[in-house]
């Protein structure tokens, strides 16, 4: 049981015709997308987990509201943990769907890609796939890793770019969730790409409170976060960029599991994922995190208000 | 399983895990740290209590029921709390941890008080003892295995949450525990598990052992 | 640290829900937990050599941490209210073992002597004179793994479960106290509750206790 799903029920019933579907053309049913696992059915209902960050959930509530628009019984299984932990349990079948990212999803099913544009990275996806599980088409929403320093720090070492971290190194220390430790995008691939060594790798929590206050502390010099976090702006820090792409195409695609992976479910998604831009999804974050607006409530609204729900 | 437990000998063993300022040795030193420190502090707070209350014999009810209500409150809840009121700091972490140790030291000690036979309390009035006399003198020591039993379940209590400290971005063993987690390792999970519990099962035998050491004389 | 009444006043649903899936673990580990324990500690009480490794073996489970139990069990039960369960019980069964392991000592030989005169069955005994005589400290046991199992409830959060933990890391990752006052809140009133609840059961059920009261 989760406590979403009592008030899900309600905003189900508000359903509102569809205005405007496929606006950005980026994805469409026949072009991309995996064809295998014919034979799903969402009739027994799909259960879509979450990872543990505010803008996962939102996501998974956005699934839940274009799901239910279709007629398809969902639960929301929010806050899971990290995609270490929800892919297995996507696998065991504990959960059926998840809101995904193209280049962290492939670095984590086949570190040794190095697709970069959002096409072939569909494609080298549909490829790593472990059997029972496919991808849906992407959106144009994209979020993605991103590491940060504050004004000052960039001043002070001349950062503007990944590669100058290098030229800093065994002086500076890095905060990020755990499992960055162990990932290509984060400690792994700064040090084989960039050849970035750190003080210290500083474990924290996924664009939370923990990273967010460490650095305006000044525990940690460089801080892993996401694009879509208003916070970067508000607070001025200085996004490093990424000239030798590290950091792939972040596009998100929705993860199923070949058992629920129907017509209907399908359409849905690619409904969602044509409209939800990259702005908007910045904007629900900020709701969910500034405002304290549920997840769901934001989801159930943006759904309602651009016609998918 | 096997294999996990094979990869537990490897990760345990490994020379390259315990040296530097995220190895098992510093690690296991800062775990040391959070639990003795918080104990004592639980100690210097449920102590006076629980002796006071089983000398006088007042406010037994209020103290006993706010006991079994700390022993409710939830660790991550208070970790969480305490951490929003007053930002990042070990504070949230400390006052979680004497929160769970107090109820232990509190209630035992105030066991082993009112298990003191009255009438070698009212012999030790009869001679003409003073009342801190009668509490230092004779109360005390025979009210004094409670009290250490109570003092080692605290302990024990203390070391298996200390882990908490991690979830705040803090070290100690939870680290392995935590990180673990977030990257599916279990191995590094099972390793943090192993070494908390046997801190845990050494710091007890170590107080049982100085319990013993301490009533060498008393005939039971 | 204000409290957003309203956001509670909006979310009393929620609030409810997670309280009753809180309440719904707690409850089940201690009636696995009490399930497992009678028989093992009848085994302890009975079997001098096996008391010691079993209340030995139920010590160490206990310095385990909670979550380290959970994570752990996550290739045996994955994301799911059974991992929650199991892991809970471990730690009621630390417990419940050793206090009904102390009750079945308690009660005085001669009475099973005298059981035993009349040509009382040893089973019969057991579950007619024994278990009754050593249900007050039992119960005391059964109080302390509930509201310890009401108050661990919420570790399960790091797992995707947790009940009214779930608030906790919520207003965690949003720097929002009110999710988490509300949580620490209805943990205490569900083990106070709780716990009162078997307080009057335990009244119930012995009877010949009152009389002497």
């Amino acid at each position: 049981m989760n406590r979403r799903t009592l008030l899900g029920g309600l905003f189900a019933a508000a359903s509102v015709p569809a205005l405007s579907a496929c606006a950005s053309g980026i994805t469409s049913l026949d072009s991309q997308g995996s064809s295998s696992g014919g034979g799903g059915s969402s009739k027994g209902g799909v259960t879509i987990g979450t990872a543990n960050f505010t803008e996962n959930q939102v996501l998974g509530y956005l699934y839940a509201a274009v799901l239910r628009k279709a007629g398809v019984k969902v639960k929301v299984r929010p806050n899971l943990g990290t995609r270490e932990i929800v892919i297995p349990a996507l696998k065991a079948g504990d959960i059926d769907l998840l809101p995904e990212y193209q280049g962290a999803l492939l670095n984590y099913l086949a570190p040794k890609d190095d697709s970069a544009e959002p096409g072939t990275m569909q494609n080298a996806l549909t490829l790593a796939m472990p059997s029972g599980l496919q991808v849906l088409p992407y959106g144009q929403a994209a979020d993605s890793d991103c590491f940060v320093v504050t004004r000052e720090t960039a001043r002070k070492y001349g950062l503007t770019t990944l590669a100058d971290l290098a030229k800093q190194n065994g002086k500076l220390v890095i905060g990020a969730a755990p499992e960055v430790k162990k990932r290509r995008v984060g400690a792994i691939g700064l040090k084989e790409v960039y050849g970035v060594e750190f003080k210290e790798f500083k474990s924290l929590d996924s664009d939370g409170p923990l990273v967010k206050g460490a650095l305006k502390k000044g525990d940690v010099d460089v801080a892993n976060l996401f694009t879509t976090d208003t916070d970067i702006a508000a607070d001025d820090w200085v996004v490093l960029t990424d000239p030798k792409n590290l950091i792939p195409s972040q596009h998100i695609v929705p993860l199923i599991a070949d058992r629920v992976a129907d017509d209907t479910v399908r359409k849905a998604l690619a409904r969602i994922g044509n409209v939800l831009t990259t702005a908007q999804l910045t904007e629900l974050n900020r709701l969910v995190d500034k405002d304290k607006k549920d997840p769901e409530d934001v989801a159930n609204d943006y759904a309602r208000q651009h016609g998918l729900a | 399983m096997y294999e996990l437990f094979k990869n537990l000998g490897t990760w345990l063993t490994s020379g390259a895990n315990w040296s530097g300022s995220d190895g098992i040795a510093h690690r296991l030193a800062e775990h040391l740290q959070y639990s003795l420190l918080a104990t004592l502090i639980a100690a210097a707070i449920g102590l006076p209590l629980g002796l006071l209350i089983g000398h006088t014999g007042k406010g037994a009810f209020v103290a006993i029921n706010l006991a079994s209500f700390g022993r409710a409150l939830p660790t991550v809840g208070l970790v969480v709390l305490v951490f929003l009121a007053g930002g990042l700091s070990m504070l949230p972490v400390y006052v979680a941890l004497v929160a769970l140790a107090v109820p232990a030291i509190v209630t035992n000690t105030y066991a082993g008080m009112t298990a003191v036979d009255p009438e070698v309390r009212d012999a030790a009035r009869g001679q003409g003892m003073r009342g801190h006399q009668v509490l230092f003198q004779v109360e005390l020591p025979l009210a004094l295995p409670l009290i250490m039993t109570g003092l080692r379940l605290a302990l024990i209590q203390v070391v298996a949450t200390a882990t908490i400290a991690a979830y705040v971005s803090f070290g100690g063993l939870g680290r392995y525990v935590f990180d673990g987690l977030a990257q599916r390792d279990l191995v590094q999970v099972l390793g943090g598990a192993v070494l908390v519990a046997v801190v845990a099962v050494a710091l007890d035998l170590l107080l049982s052992g100085l319990q013993r050491f301490l009533f060498r004389h008393r005939t039971a | 640290m204000t409290i957003d009444w309203s956001w509670i006043g909006d979310h009393t649903d929620d609030l409810t829900s997670l309280t009753l899936s809180h309440l719904q673990a707690a409850m089940t580990a201690v009636f696995l937990g009490v399930l497992i324990s009678l028989p093992l500690a009848v085994v302890a009480h009975r079997i001098r050599p096996l008391r010691g490794f079993l209340l030995g073996v139920s010590n160490v489970l206990f310095t385990i941490p909670s979550i380290a139990i959970f994570v752990l069990l996550l290739p045996v039960s994955g994301l799911t209210r059974t991992t929650t369960v199991i892991g809970l019980t471990v730690y009621t069964l630390v417990v419940l073992l050793r206090n009904t392991v102390e009750g079945l000592d308690s009660v005085p030989a001669k009475t099973k002597e005298a059981a035993k005169a009349m040509g009382t069955r040893p089973l019969r005994t057991l579950l007619t004179v024994e278990f009754p005589l050593a249900l007050p400290v039992i119960m005391a046991g059964v109080r302390i793994a509930t509201v310890m199992s009401i108050s661990l409830v919420s570790v399960a959060t790091y797992i995707g479960d947790g009940g009214l933990g779930q608030l906790f890391t919520d207003g965690f990752q949003r720097n929002f106290p009110t999710p988490v006052i509300a949580g620490v809140v209805l943990t205490i009133l569900l083990a106070v509750v709780a716990d009162a609840l078997l307080v009057a059961v335990q009244y119930v059920l012995t009877p010949w206790r009152r009389r002497r009261a």
